[in-house]
């Protein structure tokens, strides 16, 4: 049994079958190719995965394609613009708030969500925010002043 | 006849067409101009603007770029068409013989191209390991833990791999469990592996300790419990395995060591050395977890049984049920000292759980061994280490090899021997701790030892915090400081472990430092690529490394035991200087003049009065530019007993003092960090920005094994094997407010005076935190980790034996 669903996929229109069972992030990685979102723990827990869903942070392994039936995705491979980076992704590469990375791409888009919604989040809403996404080499200490550069900032993201 | 596949491009990222690398390596480094140009406003006028003198500099690391942009090609993000997917069909038994694997229902299920067991690897090539060869790539007759691979199927997708694992049956005699370190000793115990149950028996002595206990006026001591913990890097183990076009057998993997693969696969798959290649790929974490053999060997196999490349991706739960752990560990230790705070005298016991295999059992023993006491003068001490084999995955390497467990026992009772003795916690370390010239347990004489400038860097900070906790308002909660100090060894434990670094240089001046040691994402390539360029002369920017190939770089050891930035970093500034020798006779050569003339400067080649550019010069030469290679070798004298431990196990070693403040909910037993100060010796530090990393990290790691880290065991059954049920610390759990200071102690030996600092940032928090908790509540925790149920019994424990026995008995336990 397949569902037919259509997705926005980085701004672009997709028409897809889809198994019952089958979850959003495998159908970003396997069907697109879109590898940036990283897989880790299958349980919505460690936020390796995260990506937009209508501007909204989402764990990919847990949501079924066929639930993000008509919705608008982005990943982290959207996120820099005409060639240059995001100022959220500038500041983790000037911040170092990427080490091993395989967490980074669903911090960047995590983030880039809050600052969508609230430019000039203070400390305690980016840690508030961030509390989904594991890291295990930062201490989360450059993640948050990455992202606290950028609210300072207050430009778009 | 095996299909030949065409090797994918660009192996560790995504760098898209020539005219988008070219771009972005140009945003890269408009960036890097920014950050140096910030940085240059606080620097010493002859460093401002010199593109080759970048030592000390924080710079962001040039890998990072691809990282945040999604590019970055850990192993189950390389595109490879027709691949196949491995999966394990896994013990469920934690001790069992097989009797019979039936894998006829499998082998017909759909997409199913391969099945592998241990029948189909020769009896000499099955089994695999890092010190001893104990570990069978599949399990043949006999399980030692559950999650043990007995069967690998590859097919056509991931969901086929795993329907088919669990369509295999395996039929089982269950055999009695030895699930701890005592029942492995027992007397009559069944025996888990050949040579015994025990993995090592490790002694060292030093002076006489009975005497030293007789001088002592104050002796303390105590028995500590430690559990096992995971590495949790959150990149699972993967792999991609193909034949390349020159009919390599290529396995693309996450690993801290690929030459070790390379040498295991190559015996595994019965091929010569030539004919097998390891790539590392960016390596989504490792803190000791990369080092053993997971999917490498499985991946190898079936592509030569398929002709087909193979990829694997472990789950989660596999990582938590099936990979290797921290050692669970039991302590009793024994300090004395004089009534003056001197130290006669150190009597310490170890019994750790190695799990079902050897993996890093030994490693872990002897840096245990040898760590213990440390950074301190002991006239007198004697170590004994145990560990054995028990039904559980095998405890292996993980960030300090065991020393974050020999810090809190010593360092617990340190503190409370100080409160004894009516001495500040700095007094009795600065009393006992090392000094230049001092000697070591094994009888190693130390220089450039650091330990005091940390104490000294930390006591005032200390005193302010007292008096800001002494005037804070009362919130109900109680509130502590707590010191830990180190001493760690860099590199192998007592045996030569050399590594080594080429540089070449192309007609168009790009500059390629080949080191062996691969960047686990540490941001070492980036340390390495500032060490040869200052080393040589050449501009950072012009520099590439390249790391982790058993093709393109040599056997330079691992990346582990905090010691890439010493070893390889002194690789690459022997060679850099190599390379600069003989880059300026090849530019004297061409110009008729002698060697003497020629410099290679900030990027520039100086002849007499002219300079020309880097790339002027590579063309003037360009005739025998090729035969240009820069080597360095380095491999420092080391050696110790592997039976008495004595003499110079180390060619350095690290020091620090760590100073947290916590907050303590009585009535909850809740712990929290509030701030942490974490002064090092660590030599000169070459890139501020990766170290400080390195520290944050540590330090919230440490966090987490002090208060929360458990990997739950049970009748040979890991029971939370999910970060759901595995408390890893997320962004709300662990301070902000982490100060790294770093001493800048010049170390002789070190590449621009450099160390390491990887492993050490973590060693001493959970000591620092157990102290900080007797300073806010008067308990002396002595278990790890050190949970709210736990801290509520010790906390409960001492208001009633200090509550008169009439309320005790009215059943009030509140402090």
């Amino acid at each position: 049994m397949t569902i037919e669903i259509s997705l926005q996929v980085n701004g672009v229109s997709h028409k897809f079958a889809v198994s019952p069972t089958e979850t959003l992030v495998d159908l970003l990685r396997r069907r697109l190719g879109l590898t940036g979102t990283n897989k880790d723990c299958g349980m919505g827990i460690c936020g390796a995965c995260t990506v937009m869903l209508d501007g909204l942070p989402v764990s990919s392994c847990i949501l079924l394609a066929s639930q993000a039936d008509g919705a608008a995705v982005t990943t982290i491979e959207a996120i820099e613009r005409d060639g240059r980076l995001s100022p959220v992704q500038e500041a983790f590469l000037r911040h170092g708030a990427s080490q091993c990375g395989y967490c980074t791409p669903g911090f960047i888009i995590t983030a880039s969500a809050l600052l969508a919604e609230n430019p000039h989040p203070s400390r305690d809403e980016i840690v508030e925010a961030l509390k989904g996404n594991l890291c295990r080499c930062t201490g989360y200490k450059r993640i948050v002043e990455a992202v606290e550069s950028v609210a300072r900032q207050g430009g778009p993201t | 006849m095996t299909t030949i596949w065409k090797e994918p491009d660009g192996e560790k990222f995504a760098l898209g067409s020539i005219e988008e690398q070219a771009h972005w390596q140009k945003e890269y480094q408009r960036i890097l101009r920014a950050v140096r140009e910030e940085a240059d406003a606080t620097r010493p006028a002859e460093r401002i603007g010199r593109d080759s003198h970048t030592v000390g500099m924080a710079l962001p690391r040039n890998d990072a770029l691809y990282k945040v942009r999604g590019k970055a090609r850990y192993a189950a993000n390389i595109p490879m068409e027709g691949a196949l997917f491995c999966r394990f069909a896994r013990s469920t038994e934690a001790h069992a013989r097989i009797r019979g694997i039936d894998i006829s229902e499998a082998k017909a299920m759909p997409g199913v191209r391969a099945i592998l067991t241990a029948d189909d690897i020769p009896a000499d090539q099955l089994l695999i390991g890092t010190l001893t060869d104990d570990t069978p790539v599949l399990a043949k007759d006999h399980v030692r833990y559950s999650g043990e691979p007995i069967v690998a199927i590859a097919a056509e997708t991931e969901e086929a791999a795993e329907a088919a694992c669990l369509a295999v049956e395996i039929d089982y005699e269950p055999l009695p469990m030895i699930l701890t370190p005592e029942e492995a000793l027992a007397p009559g115990a069944v025996q888990l592996d050949p040579d015994g149950n025990v993995i090592g028996d490790l002694k060292l002595e030093n002076g006489d300790i009975e005497a030293g206990l007789r001088a002592a006026d104050v002796v303390v001591e105590g028995s500590f419990v430690t559990e096992p913990v995971d590495h949790c890097f959150l990149e699972p183990p993967s792999g991609l395995a193909f034949v390349d076009p020159d009919g390599v057998l290529t396995v693309m993997v996450c690993t801290q060591y690929p030459h070790y693969h390379h040498k295991q696969i190559a015996r595994v798959a019965g091929l010569p050395m030539e004919k097998v290649r390891v790539v590392q790929t960016v390596v989504g974490g490792a803190f000791g977890g990369k080092m053993d053999n997971t999917v490498e060997c499985a991946i190898a196999l079936l592509v030569l049984k398929t002709g087909r490349p193979v990829r694997m991706l472990y789950t989660r739960e596999e990582v938590f049920t099936a990979t290797t752990k921290r050692h669970a560990m039991k302590i009793r230790q024994k300090i004395g000292a004089t009534k003056d705070g001197r130290f006669t005298a150190l009597d310490v016991e170890y019994l750790a759980d190695g799990g079902a295999y050897r993996s890093y059992s030994l490693v872990v023993g002897g840096r245990c061994v040898i760590h213990t006491g440390m950074p301190y003068r002991f006239p007198n001490s004697r170590v004994h280490y145990v560990a054995t084999f028990t039904n559980y995955p095998p405890s292996g390497a993980m960030r300090s090899f065991g020393v974050v467990k020999v810090a809190f026992a010593l360092e617990s009772l340190i503190d409370e021997l100080a409160g004894r003795l009516g001495m500040s916690p700095f007094e009795i370390r600065r009393i006992n701790g090392l000094v230049d010239g001092d000697k070591t347990s094994t009888g190693q004489v130390i220089h450039d030892v650091g330990l005091l400038k940390t104490l000294e860097a930390i006591e005032p900070i200390y005193q302010e915090r007292r008096k800001a906790l002494a005037a804070q308002p009362d919130d109900g909660l109680k509130r502590g400081l707590g010191i830990a100090c180190l001493g760690y060894g860099i590199g192998y434990s007592g045996i030569r472990n050399p590594s080594t670094a080429r540089m070449r240089v192309t007609a168009d001046g790009v500059v390629t430092a080949c080191c062996g040691t691969p960047d686990i994402g540490t941001g070492s390539d980036m340390s390495l690529a500032q060490i040869a360029a200052q080393s040589s002369g050449v501009g950072l920017h012009r520099v590439r490394v390249v790391s982790g190939d058993s093709t393109k770089t040599d056997d330079s050891g691992p990346t582990s035991a905090s010691r890439t930035t010493y070893f390889s970093g002194n690789a690459a500034y022997i060679c850099g200087q190599d390379f600069k020798r003989q880059f300026e006779e090849a530019v004297a050569r061409a110009r008729g003049v002698t060697a003497a003339q020629v410099r290679i400067e900030d990027d520039r080649i100086v002849i007499g009065n002219e300079r020309l550019s880097f790339e002027d010069a590579c063309r003037l030469i360009s005739a025998e530019i090729e035969d240009i290679c820069g080597y360095g070798k380095f491999d420092p004298e080391i050696e110790a007993s592997i039976l008495t431990f004595k003499g110079n196990p180390y060619p350095t070693y690290v020091y620090a003092t760590h100073l947290v403040e916590v907050a303590v909910d009585a009535e909850l037993g809740r712990v929290d960090v509030l701030r942490c100060w974490a002064a090092h010796d660590a030599g000169t530090i070459v890139n501020p920005t990766g170290a400080e990393g390195q520290v944050d990290g540590g330090v919230a790691m440490g966090i987490g094994q002090a208060l929360w880290e458990k990997v739950e065991r049970r009748d040979g059954v890991i029971l939370n094997p999910h970060y759901r049920d595995y408390l890893m610390a997320g962004a709300k759990d662990v301070p902000l407010e982490i100060k790294s200071i770093f001493i800048q102690n010049h170390d002789r030996t070190g590449p621009f005076g450099a160390k390491g600092l990887a492993e050490v940032s973590l060693i001493p928090i959970p000591a620092a935190i157990a102290s900080a908790l007797h300073d806010a509540v008067g308990i002396r925790p002595k278990r790890l980790p050190m949970s709210t149920e736990y801290l509520l019994g010790l906390i409960n424990e001492r208001a009633r034996a200090a509550a008169p026995a009439a309320k005790a008995a009215a059943g009030d336990g509140h402090d």
